[in-house]
């Protein structure tokens, strides 16, 4: 029993053209919910890809729970919602489920147990209608977002990976996939998921590793990663008229080393040594009507600029989620 | 194991419940009976059709030749309804007469008409006029029916009673015709070429068919990101394995059930086809062993395993519909190319075309059962076709495993040649 639900160590793969992931390593706790974090094209798809033995490492070692992740015994214990999402068109739901059901080694009458449970938890299954006899493009996209939910988890796996979970999830969808990590944790499974949505990252992990171009940039948890990068940041909000005179105050390099601009709200990086109180005076005296002013830790999407940079703003970052 | 038949088990049971397999599968045994049935109903067109009885005698004669040609038309004269009406009219009035009759013709009461008057009894001339005036079978049968009766009365002004004039007038000529061609008689053999033809064409069909039904497959996993779901619980050759399999069985059960129907369908081919009014062609179906019958259903295994592999991988290296019908042109050519060598293998099937053809791998499939079906083949050839025909399947499976597993992954632009052969190269 080793406490490590994944253990990735020194791993590299190439690809013709590029280094996908190079020299990652990587450990997530047993019991943890953890964040994969970074731009698109940093290689998250492939770290995930290769725990989950789709493709192999060109070197490196991958455990899982303890075994090499190519033990055809450790597939049955992994749950996986890859990033764009669909399911087999013209079949009904019940087949798919079974089918993807019997994949993971649920077969016969436990798996239709397990479908009914889902099914009806997920209100896919009310005494007036049953989508589960229903075909998947009979579905709206919500409930087919459902489904392939139930079908990431209809095993019970002890490791559940999502890629990029949130994306094109309608917010009642996204609350309860929230909910459900919730209880995937407190049952002790291990969650695993990448995401560019720092704001869902924050709230949801215990640790997160940020990598950007094939390499880790930082990781730990969501504490440690804020303490270690902790210089004190200043959050702001306005009210009303008086910006013009904010955006020169902001531009200062003696007191602000960077700002992150939200229209009406403002995390502001402080120079090192400077006086935030200093800061407050100047923008009191440049009539603006402050609504907020608090000294607080970074939050993941500025420790993630910092790290990362424009460019992985560029490669495809679309901030607060 | 277990995984490998719960891919099985889905690829087969999705496609079987399909309406489409469904509809193939009922119309199929028709249309392949009907390639074999319509040839042979069309040549029993050549005889006159019941079209003749039908008509209207408009007779000015004033002898009663129009009565008497009727029971000639009709031969059986124990059936009324196969005697035409007879109008015994002035000749005055045949003009009158035949509007009616025309009248009558065009509102569908009557096919035609005949007009037998004076000059019909010298032997010079009778007129028809209807609507199946462009028959020359009917028209034939009718002139013979007219000469025929006024022999019959020339004969019975010489002094000659009934039984005598049937005695002398009654000719059953059976006339049957047969084509000669440069090849020698294109008659005999006829049924065997059009089975070899069936068969290569059922052949044909299955392999497009089924090939382009799993590379639809693979592209479908592909772009709804299942296969990644399906990758991430059993090995990729797994997953390609059981699509080969799973839709091979039901190409399988398709062409079992349309060869059994088939064959009930012609072995009652003569009930059916009278019911259909059509007179029955005698034709002998080729014999077919069951030796025969599992070497074909070997070939269509292997020859689909060899195409629906590279199906496969085209399906895996593209991202949608339209790039999978062009990424595909190679492998229809191939199959096409191959489809234009039925012909010529039919007609010469121990030539050497057909010698090559039934050796490699690309046309082996469709070509070898053709000339099976037509010619003997010598037992070291088919063990040579069936041997190369394997491996290059197994060649195929090794080259569509290797891109397949690479390609499924792989979205963005459709990937050149050169990187698909870098793909072959590449681990996993």
């Amino acid at each position: 029993m080793t406490e490590y639900a994944i253990d990735i160590v020194n791993v590299t793969k190439r690809y013709a053209e590029h280094t996908a992931v190079r020299d990652l390593t990587l450990r997530v706790p047993r019991g943890s919910v953890y964040g994969l974090l970074g731009p698109n094209g940093a290689g998250k798809t492939t770290t995930i890809r290769m725990i989950l033995n789709i493709i192999a490492p060109d070197s490196g070692a991958i455990h899982i729970f303890g075994r090499p992740s190519n033990d055809p015994k450790i597939t049955e214990r992994l749950g996986y919602l890859p990033e764009e999402r669909g399911l087999y068109r013209k079949m009904q739901v019940r087949r798919v489920l079974k089918f993807l059901a019997e994949l993971k080694g649920v077969r016969g009458s436990e798996a239709e147990r397990r479908i009914d449970e889902w099914l009806v938890r997920l209100s896919l299954k009310t005494p007036e209608k049953d989508w589960g006899l229903a075909k998947i493009d009979e579905l709206s996209r919500g409930m087919q977002q459902k489904v392939q939910f139930i079908g990431t988890l209809l095993h019970d796996p002890d490791l559940v990976i999502l890629d990029e979970p949130f994306s094109g999830l309608d917010p009642i969808n996204a609350q309860a996939l929230k909910d459900t990590v919730v209880e995937l944790k407190k049952r002790g499974k291990t969650v695993i998921f990448s995401t560019h949505l720092m704001d869902n990252a924050e709230r949801l992990c215990d640790s997160v590793c940020i990598i950007a171009r094939g390499e880790k940039v930082l990781d730990g948890t969501v504490t440690e990663v804020k303490e270690e990068h902790g210089q004190r940041n200043v959050a702001l909000a306005l009210e009303g008229d008086g910006m013009q005179g904010i955006a020169t105050i902001l531009r200062d390099h003696s007191l602000v080393k960077r700002a992150d601009d939200s229209n009406r709200f403002f995390e502001i990086e402080m120079v090192p040594g400077a006086d935030p109180q200093a800061l407050l005076r100047r923008i009191i005296e440049s009539g603006a009507s402050v609504q907020r002013f608090e000294m607080i830790q970074p939050s993941l999407h500025q420790i993630f600029l910092q790290k990362v940079g424009a460019q992985g703003i560029e490669e495809g970052m679309t901030g607060h989620g | 194991m277990a995984k490998l038949w719960a891919i099985i088990k889905r690829e087969y049971l999705e496609r079987v419940r399909s309406k489409w397999f469904l509809i193939a599968t009922f119309f199929g045994p028709l249309f392949f009976s009907a390639i074999i049935i319509v040839p042979a109903w069309l040549a029993s067109r050549s005889k006159a059709t019941s079209d003749i009885y039908n008509t209207t005698i408009l007779d000015a004669t004033g002898n009663g030749f129009g009565r008497r040609l009727a029971l000639n038309i009709a031969g059986d004269t124990t059936n009324p309804s196969r005697i035409p009406h007879v109008a015994v009219v002035a000749p005055s009035e045949l003009t009158s007469a035949e509007s009616t009759a025309t009248r009558d013709v065009m509102q569908k009461k009557r096919t035609g008409y005949i007009v037998v008057n004076q000059q019909t009894l010298a032997g010079e001339a009778a007129r028809y006029a209807g609507r199946n005036a462009t028959s020359i079978a009917d028209m034939a049968q009718l002139k013979s029916a007219i000469r025929q009766t006024i022999l019959a009365q020339r004969l019975e002004k010489v002094g000659l009673d009934d039984a005598q004039m049937k005695a002398i007038t009654f000719i059953p000529l059976e006339f049957s015709t047969e084509r000669i061609t440069e090849r020698g008689r294109a008659g005999s053999g006829m049924a065997s070429v059009l089975f070899g033809f069936a068969i290569g064409f059922l052949l044909y069909m299955s392999i497009v068919i089924y090939g382009q039904t799993i590379m639809s497959g693979v592209l479908e996993e592909k772009t709804t990101r299942v296969a990644e779901v399906v990758m991430s619980s059993v090995p990729t050759d797994t997953l390609l394995a059981g699509k080969v399999i799973g839709v091979g069985a039901v190409g399988l059960t398709q062409q079992i059930i349309w060869i059994g129907t088939t064959y009930v369908l012609l072995k009652l081919r003569e009930p059916i086809m009278a019911k259909f009014g059509a007179p029955t062609v005698s034709f002998s179906l080729p014999d077919i062993s069951l030796a025969a019958g599992v070497l074909f259903l070997l070939f269509f295994l292997l020859g689909f395993i060899f195409y629906s592999s590279l199906y496969a991988a085209v399906g895996s290296s593209v991202n949608s519909e339209s790039e999978a019908r062009q990424a595909a042109t190679p492998l229809l050519v191939m199959i096409v190319s191959t489809g234009v060598f039925i012909q010529p293998v039919l007609l010469n099937p121990t030539g050497r075309t057909a010698q090559v053809l039934s050796l490699v791998p690309i046309s082996s499939p469709i070509i070898m059962p053709i000339r099976m079906a037509v010619t003997g083949v010598p037992p070291l050839e088919l063990a040579a076709s069936l041997g190369f025909l394997a491996i290059g399947c197994v060649a195929a499976l090794w080259l569509a495993s290797r891109i397949y597993r690479v390609g499924l992954l792989m979205y963005g632009k459709r990937p050149t040649m050169k990187e698909m052969a870098r793909w072959i190269s590449y681990s996993r």
